[in-house]
């Protein structure tokens, strides 16, 4: 039997070096790997609030151009319809002694043009909703369905519970109300419903939307898979996205469809909002 | 009853060896149990320990009765490479390694036939026989860079969210620490394992055997967290 000592422990190093070698390189991926999963995840959620910023810059910037349309049409051509309504009126007093086919004339462009300034006040309403801003969202709604109910053969019901609670923030607020104008419109557009009932509670912790009709109803599931969501439906899963909030659509076994949405809840803050309504324009310092 | 006599002494004489063979049971039942054969690497790990089993019971038996059982174990090595090196075919997802793989699988084969016929001039004597020279080395070798290049693959995609309750990891680092206590031995078993004249390296003749019995047991933990559900999910 040969014996070599020498040879015994070289390999003993050796085989103690590779040994030592293999088990770092096991460490070196469980952490390595680690580390970088959590980088990627940092990486993923910072990129998730960059979108999220840039739909709100987007839906402010939406609001605010809105807003300056309101406000155009209330003060330019609100004003100058007033005006040409009282201009109007002395002229129609002239008018009436000349003949009757030249009073008939001016009471029709009267009449026109107080048809236009009732149109210019509904307009200037819907694009910014100032009783949101100024009796809250229920209110808000209200005046929403009291608008739907007048024009169409249509029964909104509409249940709350937010007189009892306090006011939230103006971006959430103003979330809502876009959201129920958007499902409630929706029910109207595509699913042939003659009742829509709208749900509306807060408690605590979150602010809970519930709008149901009684028409044809849609599969939600079909309509996500099959990549065919309209803009409506995407609009308001991005301004939810913006609060924080999320929205689920049910087909229910007796018929209609249901949209049920949470969004968590932000009371108002002390610091006055900025003024939704139009009556308010900023002067440009020269 | 003496052959269960001399079974019974091998094992009280040669217990850190006996105990790499009898250990195999332990991942070959819980492949089973946890049904990880669905998976095609668990399947050809599952071929793996049935072949290894076999070949050990039978050397096993050989060296019970002092007969030279190197035979055996030369031919196990390009089936062993084969089945092993096949496991990482499924895992690893570059082409050209996979080809590589299959390749290195024919090559290596090729060059154990040779190995085996360089190492034993006369192959007809069974008695003199010896283990290889280099085909474990190189086996080693080949082993190694598959699972190297299966972690560089497993850092660069990020496709597992917690590796150490990945199956395969578990494989990989048994394999991994098996193979790197082998690679300098390997090549002078050729000179340890003879009848006539052999060289003796003392303690470090068993440090493969006890590596192969934590290979095992790293096997058993990867088979252990396997999910036929989390396969699914892959």
């Amino acid at each position: 039997m040969q014996n070599s000592d020498g040879l015994t422990w070289a390999i003993l190093i050796a085989t103690l070096a590779m040994l030592m070698m293999a088990f770092f390189v096991i460490l070196f991926v469980m952490f390595y790997q680690k580390r970088q999963l959590h980088q990627e995840k940092k990486l993923h959620e910072i990129e998730k609030d960059y979108q999220r910023l840039l739909l709100d810059t987007a839906l402010n910037s939406e609001e605010t151009e809105r807003r300056r349309i309101a406000q155009d049409l209330h003060d330019d051509i609100g004003t100058m319809l007033s005006l040409t309504k009282l201009s109007l009126n002395q002229l129609s007093k002239l008018v009436t002694e000349s003949g009757i086919k030249e009073d008939q004339i001016m009471r029709k462009s009267q009449a026109l043009v107080e048809e236009t300034i009732l149109h210019v006040r509904r307009i200037t309403r819907d694009l910014v909703p100032t009783t949101l801003e100024r009796f809250g969202l229920s209110a808000a709604i209200e005046e929403f369905i009291n608008k739907l109910e007048n024009s169409k053969n249509l029964k909104i019901s509409f249940i709350s519970n937010t007189e009892e609670a306090p006011r939230q923030s103006q971006k959430t607020e103003l979330t809502i109300y876009r959201i129920t104008q958007e499902l409630v419109n929706n029910s109207i557009k595509h699913s042939q419903c003659s009742k829509i009932e709208i749900n509306l509670h807060i408690n605590s912790k979150i602010i809970e939307l519930q709008v149901t009709d009684n028409g044809i109803g849609f599969d939600p599931d079909a309509l996500r898979n099959n990549n065919l969501t309209g803009l409506g439906l995407l609009g308001i899963e991005s301004r939810l996205a913006i609060v924080d909030g999320t929205i689920n659509y049910e087909k229910p076994k007796m018929g209609g469809s249901k949209a049920f949405a949470i969004v968590p809840v932000v009371p108002a803050t002390d610091s006055k909002p900025e003024p939704l309504h139009p009556f308010r324009r900023q002067r440009a310092t020269i | 009853m003496l052959l269960i006599e001399s079974y019974l002494t091998f094992i009280h004489n040669h217990l850190i060896v006996c105990l790499a063979v009898f250990v195999t049971v332990i991942p070959l039942f819980l492949i089973l149990y946890r049904k990880a054969n669905v998976d095609p690497s668990f399947n050809l790990l599952l071929i793996y320990l049935v072949t290894k089993l076999i070949i050990d019971l039978i050397m096993f038996h050989y060296a019970t009765q002092r007969t030279n059982n190197l035979i055996y174990y030369n031919l196990s090595i390009p089936v062993r490479y084969a089945l092993l090196s096949g496991m990482f075919y499924f895992k690893i997802e570059s082409g050209s390694y996979k080809k590589g793989i299959i390749y290195s699988i024919i090559g290596f084969s090729v060059f154990t036939i040779w190995d085996v016929f360089y190492s034993n001039p006369d192959i007809k004597d069974l008695h003199n026989h010896s283990m290889v020279a280099y085909a474990t080395t190189v086996e080693c070798l080949l082993m190694l860079f598959w699972i190297l290049v299966y972690f560089y693959e497993v850092i660069r995609m990020l496709k597992i969210p917690n590796i150490l309750t990945f199956p395969f990891f578990w494989v990989c680092s048994g394999l991994l620490l098996y193979y790197s206590s082998f690679i300098f031995i390997a090549p002078i078993l050729h000179y340890t394992e003879k009848w006539e004249n052999p060289l003796y390296i003392g303690f470090l003749n068993l440090v493969p055997y006890i590596f192969e019995t934590l290979c095992l047991i790293f096997f058993s933990i990867g088979v252990w967290i396997f999910s036929t559900r989390y396969y699914a999910k892959q």
